[in-house]
Parts: structure tokens; sequence; C-alpha cells
């Protein structure tokens, strides 16, 4: 960032599964004792803490899992930081990182965490309210049904009728994204899948059927984030944060982000606003073009969303990705740019507000060397993760080896 | 008696009617609609004055955009009694905006010309509860 070079020093997971006998309090200060561990660090060392506020309150948690920060940093033990508690959706890795940053970047404290917990296991995510007149989250849900993979269904329609996306090509997304998560320890999905199975699974939302859509899950993560000059004080293998962006969308995208009942599409105006606004702003921020990524870590809730998600980051045209795709261009873990080798969301399921903690951690371990049977094969230096939240929000975190 | 029709949510489109429409608002100043109503002009261009902002009735006519079928029940609190798999689609409409709404059928294609019409949600011992629906121009 512009005041202070940063470094990611430490990195802790909870593993991604259904975890009923664990509440997320207990899960996030798990996360919090591998990155301590990963940083040789103790509690009392961390300044600042920023953490994800659960979303799904209604269902689970109530208002101690909104303000999850102060509940989760009550738990290791108040020590009196500041702590925010931040949700942007499935952007609020991203989010929460950028938080921890700027309150290093700013000179304020020499080490913050960000911190994510989320239970999100149990089927379709549904609205939080019941009011009819202001959440038009509940109104498109009552009204016209749509749940998120019935939204990213539609979005599949279209590419397969505007680039000529197959049923192959949505199928393979899963068959490749499976050869990394059967090697890692964290996923909760670790079996490969072959074009067949995943052509045999149940129509969900048609044209995307049950292995094309990621389930819901319940996860942790958490990253310490101190100045790179006081780095190795704590590893070996400090990361470079390069850039870090949270998007919104631009008046006139015409895309009907999830929650919404409409949108009104004007010329010149991307769809995905909010994710090209990201990565822009990444790029900027990191100096860096598609070409130097080596590594990538996207939101792929559903194979549209993967093959879009390529087609924006590496910013090919409109579709470009399918056929890089056929080539064999992102598999995992020996094509030339391994997409989702940790297994993607296809392998551990959405924990919204933890996801691109989690993400970020992966291009960590990829850097690092530390991925066992899923590293990628091209020696990678720089790797890049997003997030695409709901509503319209975005995040991305470009990373590189700095030693 | 025969039931009486309502919509589930009142508001959202012009009721009791032969040719329903959604209920929108627009900006006198640029034009911009939405859907549903929102109280300031979302063009971040313009004036934030709320009297600045009309209520409108979008066309009946829309072409789609884009369509799925939603093959697995929802649960609560959408409801649908009996539940069986519906599609749901992407219209554009001559105002310009891009909406929501299910349709009637699946028999449909990206472009064709719809009308919108309404469909049974559910009902209890009073009434039958609506929304919004599409179907193709015959």
């Amino acid at each position: 960032m512009k005041n202070r070079e940063l470094a990611i020093v430490g990195m802790g997971l909870h593993p991604w599964g259904v975890w009923k006998n664990k509440s997320m309090a207990e899960m996030g200060c798990y996360a919090i004792t591998q990155a301590l561990a990963d940083a040789h660090m103790k509690w009392r060392d961390i300044q600042a803490m920023a953490c994800g506020a659960y979303m799904w309150i209604a269902d689970q948690g109530g208002v101690p899992s909104l303000l999850l920060g102060t509940t989760i940093a009550s738990m290791m033990g108040g020590t009196g930081i500041p702590c925010a508690n931040i949700v942007n959706a499935c952007a609020t890795g991203q989010s929460i990182l950028r938080e921890a940053c700027l309150a290093v970047a700013s000179g304020e404290h020499d080490i913050a965490i960000a911190v994510g917990s989320d239970k999100s296991a149990g089927g379709f995510f549904r609205p939080q309210s019941r009011d009819k007149q202001f959440d038009n989250d509940y109104l498109r849900y009552v009204m016209v049904g749509e749940t998120n993979p019935g939204y990213w269904a539609m979005e599949m329609r279209r590419r397969m009728y505007d680039c000529g996306t197959t049923e192959e090509d949505m199928a393979m997304v899963k068959v490749i994204t499976s050869r990394g998560g059967a090697h890692n320890p964290n996923a909760r999905y670790r079996k490969e899948y072959t074009l067949e199975e995943v052509l045999a699974s149940p129509m969900v939302c048609d044209p995307l059927r049950l292995y094309e859509i990621c389930a819901t899950s319940d996860g942790a993560a958490a990253i310490i984030v101190v100045p790179m000059d006081m780095a190795e004080k704590y590893t070996d293998k400090p990361l470079r944060i390069e850039g870090l962006a949270v998007g919104s969308a631009s008046f006139g995208d015409p895309t009907i982000p999830l929650t919404y009942l409409s949108s009104y599409p004007r010329p010149g105006v991307g769809f995905c606003s909010e994710s090209r606004n990201a990565l822009a702003a990444a790029y900027q921020q990191a100096g860096r073009t598609p070409k130097d990524i080596d590594v990538i870590e996207l939101p792929d809730n559903s194979s549209w969303h993967y093959l879009t998600y390529l087609d924006m980051i590496l910013q090919l045209d409109y579709g470009g990705s399918d056929k890089l795709l056929r080539e064999g261009y992102f598999n995992v873990p020996d094509g030339k740019v391994p997409v989702c080798a940790s297994g993607g969301f296809g392998a551990f399921g959405e924990a919204t507000v933890a996801q691109g903690l989690w993400q970020t951690i992966e291009i960590g371990y990829q850097l690092r060397g530390e991925a066992g049977g899923r590293q990628a094969t091209n020696n990678p230096k720089v790797g890049l993760s997003q997030s695409y939240g709901y509503a319209g929000n975005n995040g991305v975190c470009i990373l590189s080896k700095a030693w | 008696m025969p039931k009486k029709k309502v919509p589930l949510v009142e508001g959202l489109f012009t009721w009791p009617s032969e040719k329903p429409r959604l209920i929108a608002s627009r900006c006198k100043k640029c034009g911009t609609p939405a859907f549903p109503k929102s109280p300031y002009c979302t063009n971040p261009d313009c004036e934030k004055k709320t009297e600045n902002v009309e209520i409108i009735e979008l066309s009946n006519r829309a072409k789609l955009y884009t369509y799925a079928v939603q093959a697995y029940p929802l649960p609560e609190p959408f409801k649908m009694e009996p539940f069986e798999p519906f599609p749901l689609g992407m219209l554009d409409l001559p105002e310009g905006l891009r909406i929501l709404g299910m349709l009637t059928t699946d028999k449909v294609k990206i472009g064709m010309e719809m009308e919108m019409t309404t469909r049974k949600l559910y009902e209890d011992e009073e009434n039958e509860y609506l929304t919004w629906a599409w179907k193709p121009v015959e």
C-alpha cells in the first residue's frame, strides 16, 4: 500500500465442512491459533483486528454473531484492541483483510489480524427478514423464487447463447478443480470427479447441475499482516501484498445482482462491474497485468462464475476462457495457470464471510510451495484471489513472493 | 364462491387488472427508472431530491434476455403449493429496465416477445395469492 509495504506473515484455517457442535467463535479462535503459530506470535502481540460479521443471523447465532469479532476477541481473552465487525457478503474476506492492511499501512499499528468465521451450511441461502416494504431480497425470493443457483443458471444460459459454451465445458470445470480438492486436507469434498459423473448429476437449476454449483459450508480463516521491514522477525517466507481492492457496482451495470429485482443497462458499462472495478484497482496498485499472474483462486460458485471470472481476470474477450479451458490452460496442478488448485468452492463450499481469506491463504500456500499434492507445477511467484458477493460486492488480492 | 385473487405483496403490480403492469419509479430530470420504486434517482450524476421521482406503470410487453428452470424446491419463506419446477427469467422492457420474473412455460427462447400476466403461488381458505409472470405473446 502507498504508505508502507505490507507482508502476510501468518495464515490459519479451520477445515471447511459441517460443524454442528462448534460455534463460529470457536472456529474463529482455532483459525487465529493456527495463524499465530504460523507467525510465531502470541495473541497479545495482535494490535488491531477486523472480523467478518455473520450474515445469516436470522437463522443462527443472533446478534453475537453479527458482532462476531467482539465475540471471538472475548473468547481469545480481551486485550482491549480495536475490533471492527464488517460484512461485504462473499467479498468480506478481502474487505476485512483490507481493513487490517489499512490499520498497518497508516502507521497506526504494526500487527493486525483479519478473521472470518462462518456457518453457512444448510442449502439455498434465503432472505433474513419478512419485510415486505423495504427488503428487496425478500421480495425477489418470494415473488420470483430466485435462488442463488437460479440466478447463476440464468447467466449461464445467456453465456451458452452468446459464446457457445457447452455442457462439457461446464462439467470440465468441476473435473479440473476437483483434482486439487482431492489433495487438500482443509477441503470438505476430497474426491476427483469424472466428466461422466458431473454430467450425470441431477439438474438443480437448468442448465446447472448439482456438481456444477457449490455447496454451503462452515469454515474459518485468519491472516496476520505486518510491515515488510518487520516481516523477517516472524517468517522466512513473507508474502508481499501488492494489490488489495474492494469494488462495488457501477450505475448502468446490466447485471441484476442477487437481492435485486431489476437493472438499468447503460451503454459502455460491462456486466459484473463490481468485479471489473476491483480487478482494475488491484492491478493498478500492483503495477501488474494478467500475464504476470501464475495462480488464481476465483469464486467458482458455479461453472458460470469460473468461466466468466477468467474472462475478466485475464482480460479475455467474452467467452475466451472456454477455449483455454479445453486446451488445459487452467489444469490443476500442471496447467499454464492453475485455477482453484485448492479445489475451489466446488470442494470447499461457501462459508460466506470466511472464504475470501481462505482463497488468499491458498495463494499463500502455493507461493510458499506448501500445497502438497495440489502444488502448482509452474513455480508460481505471483497469485490472485477474487471473491464475488451478494448485491454487487467484490474483493481482489494480489500476492507475490518476497524472499 | 370462488376465492379472491390477491397479490402476495401489494404495490408491486397493478391489481385488479385485465392487463397488470409492474409499478416502478422514474426520475423526471434524467428519466432513470427503478423497480421496485426508489425514493431517490439512482443515477450518480443526478440530483438527490425525492420530489424529482414519479411513479409509473411499466409496459406489459418485454423481450426475454435469459431464463432458467428452478428444479429443486426452495425453503421458506418462498411458498408454492404444490411445488413444481418452474422457469424464471430476466426480461428487457421498453423503458430500459431489465427485470426478474417467473415464466408461465419453459417452452421459450432467448429474444422471444413476452407479455405480463399473473400466476398463483398458493391459496388459503380465503384467497389465492398471486405473483407476476411472463408468457409468450400468442
